[in-house]
């Protein structure tokens, strides 16, 4: 390749590194070698304000407040990330800035115009928001209409195509990148999600399928093998990834949902046998594959998602890639034949006492203090969930449970509202979001769009209404006029 | 659904129409209603075939005094199995809606090849010995010696046939070439003489172009359709070639060796009957005298032979008196053979007119010019007369015929062009003589002439007022309909330079260019590395081709295109073509990926369809010229500027695009198909080029994309992919209606529809 004149910055450092910020939220990133310390970011801190003041109205647990967090910290985060990345970039190509703008970016054929001829300002608020209204219709719609089953307990196998095409620079810095930084954030939205769940990590190198981890509940143990392997050769086979793949989750117990998540990049498969019969195999498993792809449709993938019950998607730019893979997160409808009901043994460990010196069946080292103890056999494990090592029963804890639930009852969509009712001001209560109390008048007191949820009839604004649906997974609304009639019922 | 234009109620079978499916229809109705031709472009992928269907069987339903009759063209016997699966699928909607009424007979027509049950006929290997092993057991005299004789075998289906006579029917329904097969075995009827006896009272018939065109073929089958006919020449951009080719013969050494071995074996027979049975030459005699009229009352299983010239030609007159005894007649056409020969051994390349050609044979071998018109007609004649059955080894007389009749019936549009060696292998001594016609309008203007209408329709038929002008006729519509679509599906792009900014093309100054060879290369390397599945690239010619494949492969590019995706290639050997089309469709489906090397008017890029994931991308490299030295080809040039004054450089750009439009159409067959298309070659940004693509590319070829360099390209192809593999929205988006229900036609009420739509 003529093109890869080996000037690649990106890859040569070692751009991943775990910190820790120094405020109290919890921050896990991707930060640039380069010294770069996290700035100022005003406007982090006004987003956990108003996650706070959300949280007046919830009934939330203390677990569900520190997620939120979590989640809002690190997505701010990531943003930042992203920006210095950019900044990395001007620096460290050998290209000018006309030439590269030339072949890679092209940032004039995003420019719009309108009827007249007059350059229009991207409006990317209105259309993310428009496209995530289309997204929980779409996705109420498929599971409400009989309250479908949903698999809480997944066993996912995320497969990373690390062949040659990884390394094409149609990402920035390169796809292998994008995709490792993705798979991280992947990771631990999933565990998020789907608490008692396992995923486990498989790449594909030089036409061989090579497990990364084995299945397991911690995100961290993952995310540090991944980073650990961030080299691509070689070209791809699918067979031979979903021979691998097929071998573990054929094992897994019946009530666990064998899901196998691929991240192609390549646009061919070297395969040593018949695909047609491993995909064959899949189906008769019950192994549900979905592909992501990086670059273009294959009809491989397409067909193997049909035959299977996956999804398949192919990324357009870095932002869909994460939307199509956090898309994964949530756990898919059960399929049909294992959703009969089934009773499975789970033990809740206790955590164990301060300062005691134990080995942890996990590491095979000595810790001091921390880490939780099987009730069955007494053995020690450092996180949940897990399987214990010693007797194989299933240690969790009762907030996974409970984070698991929402899938079955998810919040219907809200209706949006026109805007002649809001203008009426007798209901002068529906001027404000109810979530966040900010006025839905904007300055010019022209109404912004606003939506209202079906049952409590209160008003909420976008922001509220994305932060309802995909993270707090309660209507304040509703909690609040529950909470009210509990209120009263006990004071008659 | 069904809606109504103007006064006839449309039946469809589907519960949507594409907005160009209902103009397409409302052109048509005008074309009947005026009973005039029409010349009607639409791309492929938009329903031209149910469109037609569905409106003229409408149309004949709502004239019930006097209904038309379909006759169906295709150019394949699988698109003719297509048409009539479609066409079942339109009467069972029809009989749903209208009752017994709707009732209509259509089938479709095909040689015996194709049709015959008879195991041990249907066995051999091409079509000729198809013909031959049949009439060996239905020709008249086998039969009547049957009757004597128990162990002469005879088609037990035919004579179940025969036995059934006036029974033999084919209940109303629509029969493919299967269903056929499957009734003539039920029944005990052979197949092939019942749907050519149920083509006189069919509603609709599906058959090759062969059966109107050809006048061998024309004079038999196609005889006695009625004026009232709606003639339909589906996927007809070739049109012109297909009446050429009906009435050229080339005549090489092996013809001409195999037709005095006829001869010879003829006059064996001859001395034959003279000792055994006298009688029949006298009477054979006698009938000539008479005139060649007796065709009309022959049995139908013994006629197998018809004058290669036109209806109109054929002169209801009486053998001139010196061939008409058999043994004159067979030194006449020694004597032929003998002056052919002697032609053949010339050094030179020569070319003639048929007058010439004429007065030479006059001269040199006695043969004058009404003797030659009838040496076709006195064939068949005399091959009758000795009960010849195994025709098939007959051909190279047959050709000779052929050829003497055409050169003593015409004197205009053709050219005898005798070349003693390929002019690319100038070594080899391979002697040709070719009667090559010139004309189109010739073959066709009986059907323009005999039918009401006459509709040529083709997914490319650009630009459309040369049709009219090379077959000489005068549409009373001519259209180019685009197509409607719901995202920007296809996308073509024309690359001038490559990635070092020098120009490419595989103009004959420019195309050993090494700068040239390595671009492609280059162009196809880059190109495989971004898109996925199938890529199909046609090269101008099967020399170019090797070289260029040669070139690349000692630069090392073949190989590293074989990294991403396996390379097959398409050769003049058939068999060979079709495995590897095979694998390369097999490499395609389990994800390898796969690259087809293929020649522009070469087989592949006919008939065969790269949809799908089969075809994802085709380059076009160069722009496909004819090899503009051929001598055929100067001849046609010269004819079409004296005759039609169409300007050469005209018709050599017309031709070229066209092709290059049909090898591109290739990969994209249906709206939810979609495709990119790259015109690798430098010419093709000028204007006078470019305006000749079909106006369905044409509309989307962005000025943008018109001189662009293989990186750019790149990064347009790479962005299409992306966006192509979204989910999309068949219904249309916004502002562009693309699907039509029942009521929106209603609405849009009739003299407004076009202003709506386009």
């Amino acid at each position: 390749m003529h093109n890869g004149t080996g000037s690649l910055p990106f890859v040569q450092f070692k751009p991943i590194k775990n910190f820790t910020s120094p405020s109290s939220v919890s921050c896990i990133g991707l930060v640039g070698v380069l010294e770069v310390k996290p700035r100022p970011k005003p406007y982090a801190f006004i987003h956990s304000i108003l996650g706070f003041s959300l949280f007046i109205y919830t009934s939330m647990n203390d677990m569900e407040h520190r997620k939120t967090n979590d989640g809002e910290g690190r997505r701010l985060d990531g943003e930042e990330e992203e920006e210095e990345e950019d900044e990395d970039e001007g620096n460290g190509r050998g290209l000018d800035a006309w030439e590269r703008a030339y072949a890679d970016e092209r940032s004039w054929e995003s420019l719009q115009e309108d009827e007249s001829g007059l350059l229009r300002p991207i409006d990317n608020k209105t259309i993310y928001h428009a496209q995530y209204r289309r997204r929980i219709r779409s996705l109420y719609s498929s599971t409400t209409t009989a309250r479908i089953q949903k698999g809480l307990i997944r066993y996912l196998y995320i497969v990373v195509d690390l062949s040659r095409a990884a390394s094409e620079m149609d990402f920035k810095p390169s796809r292998m990148a994008v995709v490792a930084k993705h798979i991280e954030a992947f990771i631990r939205e999933f565990f998020d999600q789907n608490p008692l769940s396992q995923i486990g990590l498989v790449t594909i190198k030089d036409g061989l399928a090579q497990c990364l981890t084995d299945l397991g509940g911690s995100p961290d143990s993952h995310v540090k093998a991944l980073m650990g392997k961030l080299e691509c050769s070689g070209d791809s086979s699918l067979q031979n990834a979903l021979d691998l793949v097929h071998g573990y989750l054929n094992q897994i117990p019946s009530y666990g949902h064998r899901e196998v998540l691929i991240l192609y990049s390549a646009l061919s498969t070297c395969d040593p046998g018949d695909i047609m019969e491993t995909i064959q195999e899949c189906k008769k498993s019950k192994i549900r594959c979905s592909v992501i792809g990086l670059s273009a449709e294959i009809f491989i993938c397409r067909h193997l998602c049909q035959e299977t019950g996956g999804s398949y998607s192919v990324a357009l730019d870095e932002s869909h890639f994460k939307e199509l893979l956090l898309e994964h997160a949530p756990p898919p409808p059960a399929i049909a034949e294992f959703a009969i009901a089934n009773l499975i043994k789970m033990g809740f460990p206790q955590r164990a006492a301060e300062g005691v010196i134990s080995i942890c069946s996990c590491h095979k080292e000595a810790k001091v203090g921390g880490g939780y103890t099987c009730p069955r056999c007494k053995a020690r494990v450092c996180e949940l969930p897990t399987e214990c090592r010693i007797c194989g029963l299933t240690l969790v804890s009762s907030p996974h449970l409970a984070r698991s639930y929402h899938h079955l009852f998810p919040i219907p969509p809200f209706d949006e509202v026109s805007l002649s009712l809001l203008n009426n001001p007798h209901q002068r209560s529906s001027r404000a979001c109810f979530g966040c109390q900010e006025s839905l008048l904007i300055p010019g007191n022209k109404p912004t769009l606003c939506v209202a949820c079906p049952k409590c009839k209160q008003h909420f604004c976008l922001d509220c209404d994305i932060y309802i649906h995909e993270s707090l997974h309660n209507c304040p609304g509703c909690e609040s006029f529950r909470h009210s009639k509990i209120v009263s019922v006990t004071e008659e | 659904m069904k809606f109504q234009i103007e006064d006839v109620t449309v039946y469809f079978p589907y519960d949507n129409i594409y907005p160009e499916q209902y103009s397409y229809m409302v052109e048509l109705k005008r074309a009947l209603d005026a009973k005039g031709h029409a010349l009607l472009e639409m791309p492929t992928g938009t329903g031209k075939t149910i469109a037609l269907l569905s409106l003229i069987t409408s149309y004949a339903l709502s004239k019930p005094s006097n209904p038309i009759k379909l006759l169906y063209c295709t150019r394949t016997v699988h698109e003719m199995e297509k048409t009539l699966a479609e066409l079942r699928l339109l009467h069972q909607y029809q009989l749903r809606h209208l009752g017994p009424a709707a009732r209509i007979l259509a089938l479709g027509l095909s040689s015996r090849k194709n049709l015959c049950i008879n195991p041990a006929v249907v066995s051999a290997e091409n079509r000729d010995s198809v013909d031959a092993g049949c009439r060996k057991l239905t020709a008249s005299w086998v039969r009547a010696l049957a009757v004597e004789n128990p162990n002469i075998p005879t088609c037990q289906f035919f004579e179940n046939y025969e036995k059934a006579a006036s029974e033999a029917v084919l209940p109303p329904g629509v029969y493919t070439l299967q269903d056929l097969r499957a009734f003539g075995r039920d029944k005990g009827w052979c197949p092939y003489f019942l749907a050519r006896h149920m083509v006189q009272f069919a509603n609709v018939v599906v058959y090759s172009y062969q059966y109107l065109l050809d006048p061998k073929v024309a004079g038999i089958i196609s005889k006695e359709m009625q004026r009232e006919s709606v003639v339909v020449f589906d996927e007809a951009h070739n049109i012109d070639n297909v009446c050429i080719e009906a009435l050229s013969v080339s005549v090489r050494r092996q013809t001409l060796e195999g037709a005095t071995r006829n001869l010879s074996k003829m006059a064996q027979e001859i001395n034959r009957f003279k000792a055994t049975d006298a009688g029949r030459l006298r009477a054979e005699y006698n009938r000539l005298v008479e005139g060649l009229a007796q065709r009309g009352n022959l049995p139908i299983s013994d006629t197998w032979l018809a004058n290669p010239a036109l209806p109109d030609d054929i002169l209801k007159e009486a053998v001139p008196g010196n061939i008409r005894r058999a043994e004159h007649f067979l030194s006449v056409l020694r004597r032929l053979v003998q002056y052919l020969h002697g032609r053949l051994e010339t050094e030179n390349v020569e070319k003639e007119g048929p007058v010439a050609f004429v007065a030479s044979i006059n001269s040199q071998a006695g043969i004058d010019q009404k003797m030659l018109k009838f040496c076709y007609d006195r064939l068949h004649s005399l091959m009758l007369t000795l009960e010849i059955t195994d025709t098939d080894e007959f051909l190279h007389i047959q050709t000779i015929c052929d050829f003497a009749t055409l050169v003593g019936t015409y004197t205009r549009g053709f050219s005898i062009i005798i070349e003693p060696f390929d002019e690319r292998m100038p070594h080899i001594p391979d002697p040709v003589l070719q009667l090559s016609c010139h004309d189109a309008s010739l073959a066709i203007k009986p059907v323009f002439e005999r039918f009401q209408s006459v509709v040529i329709t083709s997914g490319t038929l650009s630009p459309i007022d040369l049709y009219p002008r090379l077959l000489n006729f005068n549409p009373v519509v001519s259209r180019s309909f685009t197509m409607s679509l719901t995202r920007n599906c296809i996308c073509p792009m024309v690359l001038t330079r490559g990635s070092d900014q020098l120009p490419v093309s595989t103009k004959f100054d420019m195309r050993s260019d090494p700068g040239v060879v390595r671009n492609y290369g280059r162009l196809l390397l880059e190109m495989v590395s971004v898109v996925p599945d199938g890529i199909v690239c046609f090269f101008v010619s099967y020399s170019y081709m090797d070289g260029i494949v040669n070139t690349w492969n000692e630069s090392g590019i073949l190989k590293e295109i074989m990294q991403h995706k396996l390379v097959f290639i398409e050769t003049q050997d058939v068999v060979e073509t079709t495995l590897a089309l095979d694998n390369y469709r097999r490499a395609c489906d389990c994800g390898r990926g796969a690259v087809f090397f293929s020649v522009a008017r070469g087989k592949v890029a006919e008939g065969i369809d790269f949809d799908r994931h089969y075809g994802r991308l085709v380059i076009m490299f160069g722009v496909p010229f004819q090899y503009t030295l051929s001598r055929i080809l100067l001849a046609r040039l010269e004819y079409l500027r004296e005759t039609f004054q169409i300007k050469e450089g005209d018709f050599l750009t017309f031709d070229a695009l066209r092709q290059a439009a049909q090898c591109v159409g290739r990969v994209i067959r249906s709206k939810a198909d979609y495709g990119m298309m790259i015109f690798a070659d430098k010419r093709y940004s000028r204007h006078d080029k470019r305006s000749k693509l079909p106006g369905w590319i044409l509309s989307h070829l962005r000025d943008a994309h018109l001189n662009l360099s293989t990186d750019m390209a790149l990064h347009i192809a790479r962005e299409f992919l992306r966006k192509m593999a979204q989910p999309y929205d068949k219904a249309g988006v916004s502002g562009r209606k693309t699907l039509l229900s029942e009521e929106d036609l209603e609405k849009m009420g009739d003299g407004t529809t076009n202003e709506m739509l386009f």
